[in-house]
């Protein structure tokens, strides 16, 4: 028993040591970018590592943010570049010009919200009717949902961006939206969370006289939404990750994401890594701003939707 | 507890139909007309609108192209300072003086990724107007695939005649169409790092003034440099394609083989000549064959003193001064550009031809001011000069001379000029299946790199890539 | 009789309202899986058949099974197809075990330390790839990378190793990069599947007599279970779409070492303009991944 004890406490103590050099090991690559961002040419290229920047200096955001620029913001005429005299989009309000860098950051938040929106309210309505009701397709439709679930986006590559090109979709941020939205992981994840539903709840609903948009509203929604919230961060998080979809379908440097702005500095610049740092860093800061200050809203949500799950 | 709920549906539904307006409010502003450049332009402009209302009659005489108006996009590799937005957009500020009623807008590629930009744009139905590259891509790629127009006509304006006859040989395809209009040139070369090869004792092998050496004195020097501590001299990269021009003119250039036949229709990497080159590469200390680099990689680590020699080199990286003077390493090392070493004394380097395309997007009104456009920066007398010297190349035209008179650089253009732009060799880069044979090259030398059988994969890179032309026929 | 039927009727017609509201309820999640996923897989399957190329004047030609004929003599396909199931069966349990280790040593830490390990964990998947890619290269880098400077330093390699530029390593390094990044969301999911764990369960068993072991099997490996079906899920989903490590670290280099059948389609479209051959591709990595899916669903099912 004894003995016992102590080979136990052994054993948590080099698993916690091993644990805390895995720690380190996990945070060095944000270390190492974020103080990267702030080095001097000298010091980053140093053949022996810097540990530390030796001299802060802001020299790596000076040159990221003097490079290009583009409008804050665009909001155009639906297809006026189909009618105007010289085949250019009317736009009716743009920004004012900033970095494309930080045009890059408001795409990708734009991005990365739409997409977790429309992803959160399509699933939820479609999960709950699969859930919750019978009808004709139904075991079809799920099986196929299933199937599709782990379907990489580049088995669908080439048809897809034809798509994309005759919706004239090609090059803006809905072709990557829309594919992510399309993708049935989220109505799987809903359809496990509403069958927790009780079914005589509903019926209770059904012969006080609610309507179906009622019930689902008053009823299955406040049930499931511990479950949206861990969808809505899965989505997020994939989407502003989703490098891919960018990849194909963004091209011009007022549509780009910020992790594509990255890919494409790095392929510009390879001798420049203070630079680079400087746009990593700058894709990587707001979002881990968002997942610290939200952190106990992000576990929650991921912890609940497995446990239903 | 149920009004929450309604707010939020409702709100979610406005949000809805708000997203569906933006959506298509997005849609417009795909046309990649929007971005910065075209603003830029825009407000250049805008000073200038209102007077030239006032005296629209004088404004129609003025000007010939004033009454040209479309909105084209230009997409550029970096070549030289082309790739550098402030040079480009001061260009166009030029040609938008000439041409007020013509938008450009400007995308700038990368060589690690830029084909598959441009190849995705194709397929997604928004190819740029203007593409600024050699006619490895324009002509042998995009070119045969029947995506460019004929540029027969601005070869036919007197400039257009002046152009050296290789140089317009390169430009046409082979069904004798023009799918490019040249801008400027350059001969690919090699460099060494001098401080280490001296420090070596090693530059007793090279002949410093001619930038010449022979096979054997390189591979002599390669061996000193390697003796005195430097573990790694030089690296066949072959991560990719980017910079490949450099490992194909090493192994050809060692024991005078070739890479393709005179006419350009079969590779003819499998000789004797060419494997004996790579299977002494192979064996030599201090050469690896590197495959988790490219080509600009190379020239960091070349740059950084890593390596003592760069196979990926010109007269624009030798005038560089981005992160140190020109002509200059990292940590201050003198650096010599050399031609490559050949064993009968006659180097062949390989040529880059610059210039541009005009992608078919089936609106005519698109590619007349796109040849206007490339008729100005190539053509006008007084704006060509200043286009050329923006990719820190040579002129494509013997009438066109003096460029870099007065500036800092004179003296290594000048260098350049007489010691490597007379070794330019065949340029052999318009084979049909250009773009998948280069791919075969590298992995080619990948296999090679890990331990592959030389002649076999020479081979194999011959048959994949003559299948590739038979493909492209 | 006329009972009965009349019954039937007003069930059917209940049936068919019911139908009727369920495909409401799904329409706007149809219009996007089918026009997004649906009509471009089966446009798929359908180029699969032709030789299909980028050009204005390239006509596709129909030929049958031809790339699906080829594709089983490329060897270049079937290494794709090996290493992508490498990726997948090597990540996948190792992000499990990895994860439920982690879980299992922090979760009854305090507060501020557990929370700390857990985003500190988390912190590669919020960093992104391609931003954590950027130091990933420098580490492996050849020449003055980190993993050869330390190794060297600590006496573990004698010279420098080409991580990425070596056939025998490179596949591994994308592996590390990957568990780098599939690992934190398994561990806050184990972390509180742990958590929730009964505690009046496990003191009972330790009056038993039972061991650490047997508690951890016969207790809350079962409770846990659930979560463990949905870390499998989410964990083979994220390592199919590995592509931007191997796009931006090795383009599936040295010597295809490191290709999987998601970077060889996008290369045989761009850089060979091989669009029939690629599609192919995608269609028999589709029916390999819906199998999977199908089996994995059927097993999370029994259980």
């Amino acid at each position: 028993m004894n003995s016992g004890i102590k080979r136990t406490s052994v054993y948590t103590i080099i698993s916690v040591v091993i644990l805390v050099i895995l720690a380190v090991l996990f945070a060095f690559p944000l270390y190492w970018i974020v103080t990267g961002a702030f080095k001097t040419a000298a010091s980053i290229n140093a053949t022996t590592p810097d540990w530390f920047p030796k001299e802060w200096v802001m020299d790596n955001f000076n040159k990221l943010f003097s490079r290009q620029t583009a409008p804050l913001w665009e909001l155009a005429v639906p297809f006026g570049s189909k009618f105007s005299a010289d085949g250019k989009p009317i736009v009716f309000s743009a920004g004012p010009v900033v970095p494309a860098a930080i045009r890059w950051l408001v795409n990708t938040v734009f991005m990365a919200v739409m997409a977790m929106i429309l992803t959160c309210i399509t699933s939820a309505m479609a999960g709950y009717a699969l859930a919750k009701k019978r009808f004709r397709g139904q075991t079809l439709l799920f099986t196929l949902i299933v199937c599709a679930m782990a379907l990489p986006k580049q088995v669908i590559l080439i048809p897809l961006l034809r798509e994309m090109s005759t919706l004239s979709l090609y090059n803006t941020i809905w072709a990557v939206i829309f594919p992510t939205v399309g993708w049935p992981f989220g109505v799987f994840l809903m359809k496990q969370f509403s069958e927790g539903v009780p079914g005589e709840m509903l019926e209770a609903a059904r012969i006080d006289g609610a309507g179906e948009a009622k019930t689902f509203i008053e009823i299955v929604l406040p049930m499931i939404k511990p479950g949206i919230g861990a969808l809505a961060i899965f989505t997020f998080i994939n989407s502003w990750n989703d490098y891919f979809m960018q990849l194909i379908m963004l091209n011009s440097t007022s549509k780009l994401t910020i992790s594509l702005g990255i890919a494409k500095l790095q392929a510009e610049n390879s001798t420049d890594f203070g630079l680079i740092m400087a746009g990593a860093s700058l894709a990587a800061i707001p979002i881990i701003a968002i997942f610290i200050a939200f952190q106990k809203y992000f576990t929650q949500g991921i912890a609940m939707g497995a446990v239903k799950g | 507890m149920k009004k929450t709920v309604k707010k939020v549906l409702a709100l979610g539904l406005s949000l809805i139909m708000v997203l569906s307006l933006a959506a298509c409010g997005s849609k417009g502003s795909d046309e990649p007309a929007q971005t910065q450049e075209t603003q830029e332009t825009q407000e250049e402009q805008a000073p200038a609108e209102p007077a030239a209302e006032e005296t629209e009659p004088a404004a129609e005489e003025e000007a010939a192209g004033g009454d040209l108006s479309a909105s084209i996009t230009l997409w550029t590799y970096p070549i030289g300072n082309w790739g550098d937005s402030a040079t480009v957009e001061s260009l166009i500020a030029s040609f938008n003086a000439a041409y007020p009623g013509v938008t450009v807008t400007v995308e700038y590629l990368d060589y690690t990724n830029g084909d598959d930009q441009v190849n995705t744009a194709i397929e997604g139905g928004q190819a740029p107007d203007i593409v600024m590259e050699g006619p490895e891509r324009l002509v042998a790629n995009w070119g045969a695939r029947g995506l460019m127009v004929d540029l027969s006509d601005l070869f036919a304006t007197e400039a257009g005649g002046e152009i050296y006859e290789s140089v317009e040989k390169a430009c046409k395809g082979s069904d004798g169409k023009y799918y490019e209009y040249p801008l400027c040139m350059v001969a690919h070369c090699m460099a060494i790092n001098q401080t280490m090869f001296e420090a070596a004792d090693a530059m007793q092998y090279i002949d410093a003034e001619n930038h010449t050496w022979t096979t054997d004195d390189f591979f002599k020097a390669v061996q000193a440099v390697y003796d005195s501590g430097q573990q790694n001299v030089g690296a066949i990269y072959c991560s990719g394609q980017g910079g490949d021009q450099g490992t194909r003119a090493i192994i050809n250039n060692l024991y005078s083989s070739t890479f393709t036949n005179a006419d350009h229709t079969a590779y003819t990497a499998n000789t004797p000549e060419n494997i004996k080159a790579l299977e002494a590469l192979y064996a030599q200390d201090g050469i690896n064959f590197d495959a988790s680099i490219n080509g600009g990689e190379e020239i960091t680590l070349f740059r950084n003193g890593t390596l003592a020699m760069a196979f990926c080199w010109n007269a624009a990286q030798q005038t560089n001064s981005d992160n140190a003077p020109a002509g200059q390493t990292n940590n201050g090392d003198t650096i010599l550009p050399m031609l490559f070493p050949s064993d009968d004394g006659k180097t062949e380097l390989c040529g880059g031809i610059w210039g541009f395309g005009i992608f078919d997007n089936g609106d005519q009104a698109k590619i007349d001011a796109a040849k206007a456009f490339i008729d100005f920066i190539c053509n006008d007398p007084g704006q060509v000069k200043e286009s050329v010297k923006a990719s820190t190349y040579f002129p494509v035209r013997p009438t066109l001379t003096g460029i870099y008179d007065g500036t800092e650089i004179a003296d290594t253009m000048n260098t350049f000029s007489a010691y490597f732009m007379p070794s330019m060799g065949d340029y052999y880069q318009v084979v049909p299946g250009w773009a998948e044979a280069r791919t075969e090259w590298w992995n080619m030398l990948q296999r090679i790199g890990t331990g592959g059988d030389v002649a076999t994969e020479v081979e194999t890179f011959d048959t994949n890539a003559n299948a590739a032309i038979s493909a492209a026929n | 009789m006329a009972k009965s039927s009349n019954m039937t009727s007003r069930s059917k017609a209940l049936v068919r309202r019911e139908t009727r509201s369920a495909w409401l309820f799904l329409l706007p999640n149809m219009i996007f899986f089918v026009g997004f996923v649906v009509i471009p897989m089966i446009l798929c399957i359908y180029t699969s058949f032709f030789d299909s190329t980028m050009g204005k004047d390239a006509q596709d030609t129909f030929i049958g099974f031809q790339n699906y004929v080829e594709l089983w003599k490329d060897p270049i396909f079937v290494r794709s197809l090996k290493n992508t199931f490498v990726i997948v069966i090597v990540s996948v349990p190792v992000v499990c075990v990895f994860s439920l280790w982690v879980a299992a040593l922090i979760y009854k830490m305090k507060g501020p330390v557990l929370s700390t390990f857990r985003c500190v964990f988390y912190l590669p998947v919020v960093t992104g790839s391609v931003a954590v890619t950027v130091v990933w290269k420098w580490m492996y880098n050849n020449y003055y990378g980190i993993f050869n400077y330390v190794g060297k330093g600590l006496g573990l390699i004698d010279n420098n190793i080409n991580w990425l530029g070596d056939e025998r390593f490179a596949l591994w390094c994308i592996i590390l990069i990957l568990l780098t990044t599939s690992v934190g969301q398994p561990i806050v999911l184990y972390v509180s599947a742990l958590g929730n764990v009964d505690v009046s369960l496990v003191e009972a068993s330790e009056v038993d007599g039972a061991t650490h072991l047997q508690q951890f099997w016969k207790i809350k490996w079962p409770l846990i279970m659930p979560t463990t079906l949905y870390i499998l899920v989410i964990t083979t989903i994220n390592s199919f779409q590995c592509f931007a490590l191997i796009q931006l670290l090795t383009s599936g280099g040295p010597n295809h070492s490191t290709d999987t059948v998601m970077y060889y389609i996008y290369y045989s479209a761009f850089k060979l303009y091989r669009y029939g051959y690629g599609n192919a591709m995608g269609v028999v990595l589709a029916i390999f991944i819906a199998l999977l899916s199908a089996v994995q669903f059927k097993l999370a099912k029994e259980k």
